[in-house]
């Protein structure tokens, strides 16, 4: 009896002190994950600024952004950002399959191209700044070298261009990240049903469309997700190439976020935004997990 | 068994390394040759190398204090990462009561991007008291997900006879971290120090919300705001790009495998 008493004491103890072990970065992820989330929400149903007092305000702020112009671009401009993370996939994964073949050097390329990642993205930005830069930047004195333009085109200032330049130099940046992750994803891929598919006669494009792409999908989806993620969140980049504009033509709902935080201290707008951006997010990750055949995510972390 | 030509492969693969490679020479090149940048056409190669840019920057701007600053934001989030991530994978390779919950959790907060919680997180940090603060711009990074992930996949692959042999001799569960687990999980602590030095060397977006004064800028900060008023000067700016992105750039050279390595055992960035 004394015994059965004991080993449960240790047990106790030792889950106590697991917890103990655990309490350093529950509370860290408690303070900036959690308890962001619940106040964000609470803070998008009321009146608060800094000095006043909270009042309940009902849906007024979400009523608000309706007749917002600014909000649907930045929304709009944030779907677009989305929408564009396929290109840089499809780009990485035709970088992924090269640098998978047997050829010598391929280390070699691996490191360069994923090189821009550890980067500094603000360092990033001034840099693309500059190769789109209308009167000294590369891209255009490359373009009016070969003739293909007589006059240079101001990158950055244009309505047109802008957003797709911040999302060349998200893409630039991002691009080894995404090689890499389904670089891993080709290397799980077992050898063996490659080879069994090609004694059966499988054409090298079949054998990609019937093996390689769906066993690949798992790796597709976390590259999506994870290029989702950090394409939306790109905060650094547009405000460091273009602050949002010209006008609004690059504002995302980050920066909006930002601007309408910290900028106008208009804290409880700013929780609105946050909360929309945060069921866009959670809504595109749910989307892509039903594309990917559920649990893919999963699979990966554990 | 593949018989297909090689030259087709190494040809696109040079033409991505020169789109990689084209923007780093560029800067680096402009920095070291003191020529005006609005020289057209411009030159390919630098006519004279000389570092005049490079002390500019030190004059024209604190650097040594926004280099203080990142230095010790970036060691206490590595410190904090190496010590609370060890202990929270340590833990999570026990069973007990309420794993299954905490997992969840830390799987559900990595979807969590720190850019939708800026607001909360910034009037949190106020009442912390900790605006504007080393410990206030390291906090939020002093323990990582993914990296937890890491050192518990590190931890899982110590044989259990090992650790019972330790608790045998009297270690407690303290000391088996430290002197048992830690020796034998060196790559998983270098993922740990080089993500947790670049993430918190590149952060911008933190910084720039909660610091107030001048003084506790970082590198980053201090390079957005050179180029706001320095846009129309020389190369100096880009002789600044070149000493902030050095560190994480030879970091990751030296490291590359751990890095990649922690990077696709965990799954998102933050």
């Amino acid at each position: 009896m004394a015994g059965v008493w004991r080993v449960r004491r240790q047990r106790t103890r030792l889950a106590l002190l697991l917890w103990c072990f655990l309490a350093p970065s529950l509370a860290i992820f408690l303070l900036y994950r959690v308890i962001p989330v619940i106040w964000n929400l609470v803070l998008s149903f009321q009146y608060w600024s800094p000095l006043k007092p909270a009042e309940p305000a009902g849906l007024d702020h979400y009523e608000d952004l309706l007749y917002d112009d600014v909000f649907w671009q930045a929304l709009w401009n944030t779907l677009i950002v989305i929408a564009s993370a396929p290109i840089g996939i499809v780009l990485a994964l035709v970088l992924a399959l090269l640098v998978n073949a047997e050829i010598r050097g391929r280390d070699a390329y691996r490191t360069i191209i994923f090189t821009s990642y550890p980067l500094m993205t603000v360092a990033v930005a001034i840099i693309w700044r500059w190769m789109f830069d209308e009167r000294v930047g590369l891209l255009n004195y490359a373009a009016r070298s070969l003739h293909l333009i007589d006059t240079p085109i101001p990158f950055l200032n244009s309505f047109t261009w802008a957003l797709p330049c911040v999302i060349v130099a998200n893409i630039w940046q991002m691009l080894g990240f995404y090689m890499i992750i389904l670089l891993t994803g080709l290397q799980n891929i077992p050898h063996e049903l490659h080879e069994a598919a090609a004694i059966d006669g499988a054409s090298a494009a079949g054998r990609f469309r019937r093996i390689t792409l769906p066993l690949l999908r798992p790796s597709i989806f976390l590259a999506f997700v994870i290029g989702m993620l950090n394409s939306v969140t790109s905060f650094d980049l547009v405000y460091v190439m273009t602050g949002g504009g010209p006008g609004r033509a690059t504002e995302i709902l980050v920066t909006y976020i930002y601007k309408l935080g910290f900028n106008q201290t208009k804290f409880d707008d700013a929780a609105a935004v946050t909360v929309v951006f945060f069921v866009l997010l959670v809504a595109t990750t749910w989307g892509a997990n039903r594309f990917a055949g559920g649990e893919a995510g999963a699979a990966e972390t554990e | 068994m593949n018989r297909y030509p090689r030259w087709p492969i190494h040809l696109a693969l040079v033409v991505v390394s020169g789109v990689m490679l084209v923007p780093f020479y560029w800067v680096l090149k402009t920095s070291v040759s003191g020529e005006n940048i609005y020289a057209y056409p411009p030159s390919i190669v630098p006519a004279r190398i000389h570092p005049f840019f490079y002390v500019d920057v030190w004059y024209a701007i604190p650097f040594a204090r926004y280099l203080m600053n990142s230095v010790v934001v970036s060691a206490i989030a590595v410190a904090g990462n190496v010590v609370f991530n060890a202990m929270a994978g340590y833990a999570l390779t026990h069973g007990f009561r309420g794993k299954g919950f905490v997992v969840l959790l830390f799987l559900t907060c990595m979807m969590v991007p720190f850019q939708a919680t800026i607001i909360p997180a910034y009037l949190i940090t106020g009442r912390l008291g900790l605006l504007d603060s080393w410990l206030g711009l390291a906090l939020p990074q002093c323990s990582t997900i993914i990296c937890i992930f890491v050192f518990k996949a590190s931890f899982d692959a110590v044989p259990r006879s090992l650790i019972d042999a330790a608790r045998i001799d009297g270690l407690s569960e303290w000391r088996i971290i430290w002197h048992v687990m830690m020796p034998l999980s060196k790559s998983a602590i270098a993922t740990n120090v080089i993500l947790a030095f670049i993430w918190s060397w590149n952060n911008f977006l933190w910084p720039l919300i909660m610091t107030r004064t001048a003084d506790m800028q970082t590198l980053p900060l201090g390079l957005a705001r050179f180029l706001s008023y320095q846009e129309d000067t020389t190369g100096a700016l880009y002789a600044f790009c070149i000493m902030v992105l050095a560190p994480g750039l030879l970091l990751f050279l030296m490291a590359q495998k751990e890095f990649m390595r922690g990077l696709t055992s965990g799954a998102v960035k933050g």
